[in-house]
């Protein structure tokens, strides 16, 4: 074995070594999550999102200063007489030299200004795109209709009980959102637990602890480590796919760090016995599997992961605590 | 007397592609060429030493291509009767710039399309690596090879103040890495490593990035993560350095750290290797075979992977030295009298199938 194949063995060994070591510190907790999540959000936060709009932008200011010619030729030269020779040359020529760069310069000038119009153009064509863009999805309708019939989480499911037992005794404010009727916040208010909802319906909204606001939106607006737990439910049986992931993600962010963590979810196969095969169609990836969940909780390092059912096995609740 | 000739977009010194343009055309005159560089920008300090690329004869025998960015010089090349060679050098992909910087972006993209375009008219293309190779392959260049970049070994001394500086302001584990200040090298995934070293492992580490400014909405951004992640005390950009200066930090170090995206070659790593510096560096594009054997390559980046390599270098003296012996010995591979011999023979059948 030559002595480049055997150091390439031994790093290759040494390189499982820091991964099984990496995965024992994750797993131990020692991991700063929380900390390396904000940084990936700090990270979104700061990237570009127009970046052809900014391209265009960029693009333009570049030929507007490169259009401006200079007919001011320089003068250095590695000699004195090379130096005087072309200051007596520019002297001579200056005025020719002028008036060729003033027509460079307006030619400049005149190419901009459409560049300039087009950008404009097209940044309001991509404004409107983006406000019809929901316009386009044709199947919106049917969809928000299905949406509609879905049922809304309540204290009679039967889940109360575990909710209690899971929030008890944890110090600090407890989120619950997507919230439609408020039964369920009253319930554990009424157990001790520091609990305010959130919720997209101005009807819902009938109590000083319950926000009027989308959930993702008010958790964009919250400090990190803010809470001490969440209930997430409602919008894990409604929202897409992406709103439900950037949900967890911003409630993880949100939580501290032991946060109680509780997700209430429709079973899929109830969901779509109740509203047939053009739900099953049309929602897909709402609501996600309880299984899926527990996955999603345990890639975060969640303890004691939990799958309870309601009384009617219509609902899920999975629990866990964050690391 | 045989003349090749090299077109280059931008020539300018301090940077890899103008060291090795440089560097080449003196094999070429070596080899009896008469040889020349042609440019549409030209660094002040290189104006004497270099033609506007309007100047290119039409009578040259052989026109070497130095190609890593699109320009209209790519399309002069493409029309000269001459025997074409490319020498191929990558162009970062538009996915991992255009939301940084449009400027660059459309150079990139405008790169990526003469690179398409003109593989049936290339006679002969040169890459630094079997990756860029395979990208021209893939592409449908007829006759491509590797040979690597052509640089300095930094066979310079160190400068003294600049090292003692370093060396005094010393704490815990000192993590370099020498690039671009551009999204591509992802100097944000080094800070998110090195953050989580000092939290993870109570390390008092620092990590020092040399190289110039890339897209400034990167800059701004990079300056953003480093504030959240509490580091403004940790993280030192040294900007542009002399060749002495670069070695100071070389030898200042305590490990190099590279977890770029997007490398045709990567020269820093090879200079590290030449320094006694141990490499991690993660391994993607061209990094895995320029690394070799000679450091740690990591097949994922995740803060915690990462700064457990840097920790486990850093505290393990038999291993940092077993790095270090295996980095000089692979940098042995891209010694640039090895280079600069396989370029000369390489050279000398073309200049054959030009006559």
């Amino acid at each position: 074995m030559s002595d480049s194949q055997s150091d390439a063995d031994y790093f290759q060994e040494v390189v499982t070594e820091i991964e099984l070591e990496a995965r024992r510190r994750a797993a131990t907790g020692e991991y700063p999550r929380e900390l390396l999540r904000s940084l990936d959000e700090e990270f979104r936060r700061w990237i570009p999102d127009a970046s052809l709009e900014n391209g265009i932008e960029d693009t333009i200011r570049g030929i507007e200063a490169a259009s401006y010619v200079d007919a001011a030729v320089p003068l250095e030269s590695r000699s004195p007489v090379g130096s005087f020779t072309k200051w007596v040359v520019r002297r001579l020529t200056y005025f020719y030299h002028r008036h060729m760069a003033q027509q460079i310069t307006a030619l400049g000038i005149h190419i901009t200004r459409p560049l300039r119009l087009i950008d404009a153009s097209l940044k309001d064509i991509n404004r409107r795109l983006s406000l019809v863009e929901d316009q386009l999805d044709v199947s919106a309708a049917a969809r928000s209709e299905l949406i509609a019939s879905v049922s809304h989480l309540s204290a009679s499911e039967g889940i109360e009980e575990i909710l209690v037992k899971h929030f008890r005794g944890v110090s600090g404010r407890v989120l619950l959102g997507d919230l439609f009727e408020p039964s369920a916040l009253n319930f554990l208010q009424n157990q001790g637990v520091d609990i305010y909802g959130v919720t997209p319906s101005g009807e819902a909204a009938t109590a000083v602890d319950i926000q009027q606001a989308e959930l993702i939106e008010h958790l964009d607006h919250l400090d990190n480590n803010a809470l001490a737990g969440f209930i997430l439910c409602g919008i894990t049986d409604r929202g897409s796919l992406n709103e439900q992931l950037r949900a967890l993600r911003l409630l993880l962010l949100r939580s501290r760090a032991g946060a109680r963590a509780a997700i209430v979810v429709s079973k899929p196969e109830v969901l779509s016995s109740q509203l047939g095969p053009v739900a099953a169609d049309l929602l897909q990836g709402r609501p996600l599997h309880s299984e899926t969940w527990c996955y999603l909780l345990s890639r975060e390092n969640a303890s004691d992961i939990t799958v309870s059912e309601s009384s009617d096995s219509a609902f899920c609740l999975i629990t866990a605590t964050l690391p | 007397m045989t003349t090749v000739h090299q077109l280059v977009p931008t020539i300018s010194p301090r940077d890899a592609v103008g060291n090795h343009t440089l560097a080449l055309r003196k094999i070429l005159r070596e080899l009896g060429c008469e040889s020349e560089i042609f440019s549409m920008f030209r660094h002040k300090d290189l104006m004497a030493d270099t033609h506007y690329v309007d100047e290119l004869p039409g009578d040259t025998d052989v026109v070497i291509y130095q190609f890593s960015i699109g320009s209209p010089v790519a399309d002069r090349w493409a029309q000269h009767p001459a025997l074409k060679v490319a020498n191929y050098h990558n162009i970062t992909p538009m996915s991992l710039v255009g939301k940084w910087d449009g400027l660059l972006a459309a150079e990139v993209q405008l790169g990526r399309d003469q690179m398409a375009r003109y593989a049936k008219l290339c006679d002969h293309a040169i890459c630094d690596s079997d990756f860029n190779r395979s990208e021209l392959d893939a592409l449908g260049y007829k006759s491509t090879e590797t040979i690597p970049v052509l640089f300095d070994s930094l066979n310079t001394r160190s400068d003294r103040g600049t090292l003692a500086k370093l060396e005094r302001d010393r704490r815990g584990t000192q993590v370099l890495f020498v690039g671009r200040i551009a999204p591509n090298k992802a100097h944000h995934d080094l800070v998110a490593a090195v953050r989580t070293l000092r939290e993870v492992h109570n390390d008092d580490a620092h990590l020092h990035f040399v190289g110039t400014d890339g897209p400034p909405s990167y800059r701004s951004t990079l300056n953003g993560i480093i504030n959240h992640a509490g580091m403004r005390d940790h993280v030192t950009f040294h900007g542009s350095v002399s060749q002495e200066q670069l070695v100071s930090h070389y030898m200042a170090a305590d490990v190099f750290c590279c977890l770029s995206d997007h490398e045709g070659f990567c020269v820093p790593v090879i200079e590290a290797m030449n320094h006694d510096l141990p490499v991690i560096a993660f391994s993607c594009t061209a990094v895995g075979e320029t690394v070799g054997s000679g450091g740690l390559l990591l097949a994922e980046k995740s803060p915690l992977l990462v700064a457990s390599a840097i920790h486990r270098v850093s505290n393990d003296g038999a291993l940092a030295q077993r790095l270090r012996q295996a980095g000089r010995q692979r940098a042995k591979n891209f010694e640039s009298g090895i280079t600069q011999e396989k370029f000369r023979r390489q050279i000398s059948n073309l200049i054959l199938e030009s006559l």
